[in-house]
């Protein structure tokens, strides 16, 4: 009211509002809503200024250490109530908010690049019906009928596309693969713990392990599919993915075992058999999946029917189905040995 | 920790590549027959289709594009252990 009114249009004027200052420091930082314009708040804080400096004459045994005039920009340090007032605060509040967005649009765009998230999300497209069934299928694969996924025609009628995990129950699924990853590391982990030989780089070293389990299965399709010159349409991700499902054996394989030593039931023969058991069952499941993705010819309709004259020499196909049962036993007890015991 | 298991694979593929690129084209890899085909047929398809063609190819193939970023690499593991041990 000091001033005259040359700045600011009547109606426009700048309230006497003043923000108490408190004299003793609150504990809880009172986040306000961002304050109103550069321009009403300068005099906003010069009235702060010019209350503080009056309190301050007013009590001058407590030494306030100067906030008041000490450094007008930057040293204003009241109590947490009245930081946001201050212009600094709020600019640096925006640059963060701006570079957190900035952060978020790079990532966004960076990692769509990468990774496409909509073939992601057709691996997550999965119900509790789904779940259920597949699992039952994972651990008895002896029953199930027919393995073939379904495939319907796109829109434009050309190229066929396979059905989500939702309405077809052969598609393979990313969901429970990694839901078996996580909890076989934390498992592995728990059961290290009560044994009494837990540290923290256990959790580490069992995810590089697995992931590198993955890694080595995923490189041996790739390099059985070059060398024998198979071309399959399959993706990256359906590899991974039948990869993935190992993972339940190996936790139920580990559970059963675990259990049956603490009651004392058989002995080292029963959690062998308990592992063959589940060896057979993933061996049996792969065998039966992979045969669509490394014998692509033997089902009578390739997808999209582009290999309809494409026939295939006898002793290839032997070799193929040797690769693919090599890779189902031999290869899948391997890994999954490696896995239970580390 | 986790970073030491990746640093030994990526040590081990190293190595691995390294051991294809410097095999001897002419002393080694022609005395056993491991040759890229030198004629392509005229009209007819390449023997292609066998596993020991498609492995020919794929050695002579990682022998010619990774010599080059190999010598990078290696002068990059080279200083990395010499200087940090």
């Amino acid at each position: 009211m000091q001033r005259g009114n040359w700045n600011n249009p009547a109606p426009a004027h700048s309230p006497p509002l003043h923000h108490p200052v408190p004299q003793h420091v609150s504990t809880v930082p009172q986040l306000r809503s961002p304050p109103p314009p550069q321009p009403p708040s300068q005099p906003q804080s010069a009235y702060g200024y010019g209350q503080q400096q009056q309190q301050q004459q007013q009590q001058q045994q407590q030494h306030q250490g100067g906030p008041g005039p000490a450094g007008g920009a930057y040293g204003h340090h009241p109590a947490f109530g009245g930081f946001m007032n201050d212009p600094t605060a709020q600019m640096a509040t925006q640059m963060g908010r701006t570079a957190v967005a900035a952060g978020q649009e790079y990532m966004e765009a960076n990692f769509g690049r990468f990774v496409s998230v909509s073939a992601l999300k057709h691996y997550f497209n999965v119900t509790n019906f789904y779940v259920v069934n597949k699992l039952y299928i994972v651990l008895f694969p002896w029953w199930h009928k027919p393995w073939s996924r379904q495939q319907r025609l796109s829109n434009n009628g050309q190229d066929g596309y396979y059905l989500p995990p939702r309405e077809d129950i052969n598609s393979p699924d990313m969901y429970i693969p990694m839901m078996a990853l996580v909890t076989y590391i934390l498992l592995s982990t728990l059961l290290a713990g009560l044994r009494g030989a837990f540290h923290p780089e256990l959790l580490g070293g069992t995810t590089m392990t697995a992931l590198l389990v993955l890694f080595l299965e995923l490189l041996t399709i790739k390099a059985g599919t070059f060398l024998l010159a198979i071309s399959s349409s399959s993706q990256l991700l359906d590899l991974v993915a039948y990869s993935g499902y190992k993972f339940v054996h190996i936790i139920l394989a580990t559970l059963i075992s675990e259990l049956l030593s603490h009651l004392h039931i058989g002995g080292a023969w029963a959690s062998w058999l308990v592992f063959m058991y589940c060896f057979g069952a993933n061996a049996f499941f792969l065998l039966r999946s992979l045969r669509y993705v490394l014998l692509p010819d033997q089902t009578g309709q390739g997808v999209g029917g582009q290999q309809a004259g494409y026939t295939v020499a006898r002793s290839q196909r032997n070799r193929r189905t040797q690769f693919l049962f090599v890779y189902s036993y031999v290869v899948q007890f391997g890994f999954m040995l490696w896995l239970s015991r580390a | 920790m986790v970073l030491f298991g990746l640093g030994g694979l990526l040590y081990v593929a190293i190595l691995f590549t390294n051991a294809i690129a410097i095999l001897s084209e002419d002393r080694f890899l022609a005395r056993i027959g491991w040759t890229a085909s030198a004629e392509p047929g005229f009209g007819g398809a390449r023997d292609d289709a066998s596993v020991k063609a498609r492995l020919v190819n794929l050695v002579s193939s990682v022998r010619t594009l990774m010599r080059i970023p190999l010598i990078v690499v290696n002068t990059f593991i080279i200083f990395y252990e010499i200087i940090l041990g």
